[in-house]
């Protein structure tokens, strides 16, 4: 894990002082170490994480005649065994890195290494002999890589505040950025909240050369038709997804040079993935976990269970709704984004303590709600197509209470419930029938925004997620259709972003998620649908495969989503300083993103209650605020990530061919 | 789709109920299962716990429904 950067000239060759500049913006992505590379028409730079070869893969890394360079983010985990062919075909090897294993098979492969790769990255290359940039980013987007296209030229890094440091790039909110946040909770790539700034594609590759910009996919997410899947039989499925995960468990484990924890949340997907560890190594495991003082949150009870089960050192760090509140401003710095939900905040805390510890690397359950369908959104879609099927049956209205047991404990409020869940956008035929509630309700946001904003929204061509669902995808199952939307949108936009790579990386730790393995995903996404989910049994096949190594009461305690105190963190007695100054009304009239009058009376009715018993909808609007404000007081007001400029110590790689220069471990 | 089949299905569903549940509700939860797999609509009399718990019913209503296509 690390930083990479870098610059294409079209005239002049690449100012080295603005790559230095760009670097500097990520060097809590790598504080190990840096270097850079510049010819006459391309510059890379690179902070470094030292995970693998730590002595000896310094990059921008080369090929055997320096003609192609790799500046490279994130882990090759087949390194070895691709390592190995390519030596058999020829190639010379002068580390033990992942990295080199990149550039050669470019050399090799050309376009087609990429579906070869099983890892986690973000790849910059630049072969000068055509004088051509290829960029790169995994299958499902654990690793960020952002651009920007200029009549000069392009920037690309790991994140925005770097390409902000050329200060001719214009820094402006993207009306349709900010759209789609308000709707799917984040952008979707290639889009960012950002105007001229591009995110790659995850699956995708793109090309810079004599022949112009171009991309192309070289993966894609996509499913069976239902009923022609390949595997029928749950206890062989159960089996082969068992064999898949442990792999995926151990290579994330054992290819490491420095030491790897785990994260323990106190749900199956982490218990699974410590248990795997802890099973199947031989190595001692450190694990980490989040404890609330807000019980409603707490799953601490758990995390003990599994963690004396399995023996490990275990470490936890309690978070209170004012820590929260302290730190958001510094999530915000790290995401670069607006987010609905203060989730991230105890994230970053956590990473904070993994790396206080001496640890680096941690592996974590992150993906198995995506491609194992736990999350509820699953559930109420598959309940809703049932209760779809006869809206006038009381039984089937029932169904609802098999989601949400307070109705059946409440009936009084069932049937206005049942109405407002069920009733809006039911069309069974609608290929986003599972998103249309959490859009819907998403979408009050924008209730707020300024009228200015409202009408360039207006205006703006923003793409529509549901139209690029592939051809074909009307004959997949509906959960197939709600895993594609849900992989689409809130994993690749969120949960490896805001909460995933940058509360990571905030304090230099790399995460490992064996549920994005390649083989798993591919493997999965080709499940029968009730195989993930049985019924309303979610995540069937994964507690079926793994019944013997997590505690029963852990396999079936009611799935408890990740949250943590939201926006009742600004409103106790103890409100940060900062909250005043940027949910002003100048700074929201500064902005220009949201209504003055609809803001102050949004804050008003919060400050009257302390922040008690806010409803989730006001909690959403309250952080979809504030974290406008921040991202904008640092990203467009204040000096684009200017603040988290280090200075870098002496390169480990310099190699400047416009000088002539040239220094190289 | 056989009676094999249907039982499978049945037993795997079965090893996952939890003691105590209301029947009715129970019978809810199982036809939403039923629906899914076998791709069949129940109507309100046959989501019911005599029949949906039965294989030889459940196999012979999915046959029907399917036959009805």
């Amino acid at each position: 894990m690390c930083g990479v950067c870098g610059i294409v000239s079209y005239g002049a060759p690449p100012d080295l002082e603005l790559l230095r500049r760009m670097m500097g913006r990520l060097g809590h992505r790598g504080p190990d170490g840096n270097g850079y590379y510049r010819d006459r028409r391309a510059a890379l730079g690179h902070t470094r994480l030292a995970i693998i070869d730590t002595s000896g893969g310094a990059q921008p890394l080369c090929n055997e005649d320096g003609t192609v360079w790799v500046t490279f983010n994130g882990e090759i985990f087949n390194y070895v065994e691709l390592g190995e062919e390519l030596r058999h075909r020829g190639h010379t090897f002068r580390t033990a890195s992942d990295t080199e294993v990149i550039v050669h098979a470019w050399e090799e492969w050309g376009e087609e290494c990429f579906a070869r790769f099983n890892g986690q990255w973000a790849i910059a290359l630049w072969d000068r002999r055509a004088e051509r940039l290829v960029l790169s980013r995994d299958r499902l987007g654990v690793r960020p890589l952002f651009f920007i296209r200029l009549p000069t030229g392009l920037l690309f890094a790991s994140e925005v505040k770097s390409i902000f440091a050329d200060p001719s790039v214009e820094r402006a909110f993207d009306p349709a950025g900010l759209d789609q946040t308000f709707t799917y909770w984040s952008p979707v790539a290639p889009r960012t909240v950002f105007g001229g700034i591009e995110q790659l594609e995850p699956g995708y590759f793109a090309v810079l050369d004599a022949g112009g910009f171009r991309k192309a996919a070289y993966w894609r997410i996509t499913f069976p038709e239902r009923g022609h899947e390949p595997g029928q039989d749950a206890q062989e499925n159960a089996e082969a997804l068992r064999e898949r995960l442990i792999e995926a468990a151990r290579l994330r484990f054992l290819r490491s040079d420095v030491p790897v924890g785990a994260y323990l949340s106190g749900g199956l997907d982490s218990s699974v993935t410590a248990a795997i560890i802890s099973r199947y190594t031989d190595a001692p495991l450190h694990t980490f976990s989040l404890r609330f003082s807000d019980s409603e949150f707490d799953e601490g009870h758990y995390q003990k269970q599994m963690s004396a089960m399995l023996g490990t050192e275990h470490q936890d760090i309690m978070v209170s709704p004012s820590d929260i509140a302290d730190v958001f401003p510094d999530v915000i710095r790290h995401a670069e984004t607006p987010i609905l939900r203060a989730a991230p905040a105890p994230l970053f805390l956590l990473s904070k303590l993994v790396r206080e510890n001496g640890y680096k690397v941690v592996v974590t359950g992150e993906g198995a709600d995506e491609v194992l369908a736990g999350y509820d959104i699953f559930r109420e879609a598959r309940v809703r197509l049932f209760w779809s099927r006869d809206p006038g049956s009381a039984k089937r209205s029932r169904a609802a209470e098999l989601l949400y047991p307070w109705m059946a404990r409440s009936p009084g409020r069932m049937p206005a419930f049942a109405r407002s869940f069920f009733g809006r956008h039911l069309d069974p035929g609608d290929p986003a029938l599972s998103h249309r509630p959490r859009w819907d309700s998403t979408s009050v946001i924008k209730n707020m925004l300024s009228s200015d904003l409202q009408n360039e929204i207006g205006r703006a061509d923003a793409e529509d997620v549901v139209a690029a669902m592939p051809p074909g995808s009307e004959c997949w199952d509906p959960l197939s259709r709600g895993q594609w939307l849900e992989m689409t949108t809130l994993l690749a936009g969120y949960i490896l972003a805001s909460q995933g790579d940058r509360m990571l990386m905030a304090n230099s730790v790399e995460g490992r998620f064996p549920f994005l393995d390649r083989d798993v995903v591919d493997f999965t996404n080709a499940l029968p649908a009730r195989h993930k989910l049985f019924g309303l049994e979610e995540k069937y096949l994964l507690k079926r495969a793994f019944a013997d190594l997590v505690p029963d009461d852990i396999v079936h305690r009611p799935k408890q989503p990740y949250r943590a105190p939201d926006a009742a963190s600004f409103f106790g007695a103890d409100r940060p300083a900062w909250f005043e100054e940027v949910m002003s009304e100048r700074a929201i009239a500064a902005a220009g993103v949201f209504e003055p009058s609809v803001v102050a009376g949004l804050l008003a009715k919060c400050t009257r209650t302390g922040g008690e018993k806010m409803s989730n909808t006001d909690n959403m609007r309250v952080l979809a605020i504030v974290s406008t404000q921040l991202t904008h007081e640092y990203f467009i007001a204040g000096g684009g990530g200017r603040a988290q400029e280090r200075a870098l110590p002496d390169p480990c790689v310099a190699v400047d061919l416009v000088t002539e220069d040239r220094s190289v471990p | 789709m056989n009676r094999d089949t249907v039982e499978q299905v049945l037993r795997d569903y079965n090893a996952l109920r939890r003691p105590g549940t209301d029947p009715e509700l129970e019978a809810v939860r199982a036809a939403v299962l039923l629906e899914d797999v076998f791709g069949v609509t129940l109507s309100d009399a046959e989501i019911d716990p005599a029949v949906v718990a039965d294989p030889s019913a459940v196999a012979a209503l999915v046959a029907r429904r399917r036959g009805a296509r």
